[in-house]
């Protein structure tokens, strides 16, 4: 079902023009990178209070509520120009190894959010400059390398190795969802 | 000599050619390249944002602390894994536009950086001229990065 969605996708008239424009497609792709020092940047510095080895002047609860604005800003424009950068190349991209694998970072790092904001940063008040509690350190590790991962699964995109026709195990195809040729 | 005589023979090195001929070299380098770019960003990010008064209510000098140590890293991992990049194809860097443009705005950047942005802040120091030095230095590392990106499109 997703698939058929995906080849319909590919026909649209803006999947066809953001894929043959000249600046477009550039200034989309170069707009996301920005973005990363906007989303990731923010987030990290965060994590790095919330793993208490730094900037452990500033209160968590004043971390969070001055900086996640911006994290969300650059959250939204990512979404934005991410969905674009997809709508471009539909076909190609669904089936993407590194695609997937950036898709279920990005699952990963949505599940620690909402573990950390329902269970870990609720007793905040009790550790606003104290000592960092483990749980808190465990979410940070875990959000760091999610989202790093995602920036590098994200760049590998652009490489070709496992792409469709160069496919030829059962297991691989599974993963990508390519056809597999006798 | 001249430059592009230059820029062939260190595409002939054997650095040059290792990362060219690897397939997994140079993803890795650009990888690691934009790893350390968002590092750089949130430090110059939690600085300039408290700056301007729509950050962190903490003082500036404060959290330079921790963020110049952050900025410091960044900037080693950026130049050197921006070197190995670009030591494998320095032929094709040398005609490109982007990449002039990148390296003027680096050296801008650089300079806005750590002759203006930095001291001030770390002496604590604030006020009109301060904001402007802060706003030079966000434009200045934005030119970079989105002209580092266009190298690839030009």
């Amino acid at each position: 079902m997703l698939e058929g969605l995906v080849n319909k996708l590919a026909q649209t008239p803006w999947s066809i023009g953001l894929h043959e424009s000249l600046y477009m497609y550039a200034i989309t792709e170069s707009t996301h990178v920005i973005c990363i020092m906007l989303f990731v940047g923010t987030i990290a510095m965060v994590d790095l209070r919330l793993l208490g080895i730094s900037y452990t002047n500033v209160p968590v609860s004043q971390m969070l509520s001055r900086m996640l604005p911006w994290t969300i800003v650059g959250f939204v424009l990512l979404l934005i120009t991410g969905a674009m950068l997809f709508l471009a190349i539909p076909i190609r991209t669904y089936h993407s190894l590194w695609f997937r694998l950036k898709c279920l970072m990005i699952l990963i790092a949505a599940v620690n959010i909402a573990v950390f904001t329902f269970k870990v940063e609720r007793d905040k008040a009790t550790w606003d400059l104290g000592r960092v509690p483990r749980n808190s350190k465990i979410c940070a590790v875990i959000s760091l390398s999610a989202w790093a991962s995602v920036i590098v699964f994200g760049r590998l995109i652009a490489y070709n190795w496992f792409d469709c026709d160069s496919i030829n195990s059962p297991a691989m195809a599974g993963i990508t969802g390519c056809p597999l040729d006798p | 000599m001249s430059l592009l005589h230059t820029a062939q023979n260190i595409e002939a090195s054997a650095l040059g050619q290792t990362i060219r001929e690897s397939t997994w070299l140079f993803p890795a380098i650009e990888s690691t390249h934009l790893l350390a770019l968002a590092m750089l960003g949130g430090a110059v990010l939690i600085l300039s944002l408290s700056v301007l008064g729509i950050g962190l209510k903490t003082a500036p000098a404060e959290l330079y602390k921790s963020a110049h140590r952050y900025m410091n890293v960044a900037l080693i991992v950026l130049l050197m894994t921006g070197i190995l990049l670009a030591v494998s194809e320095p032929v094709k860097l040398y005609g490109r536009q982007a990449f002039c443009v990148k390296m003027i705005s680096l050296v801008i950047a650089l300079a806005v950086t750590y002759l203006a942005f930095n001291p001030l802040i770390k002496r604590g120091l604030s006020g009109l001229g301060v904001r402007s030095v802060t706003v030079l230095t966000m434009a200045a590392w934005l030119m970079v990065a989105l002209a580092g990106r266009w190298i690839g499109f030009s």
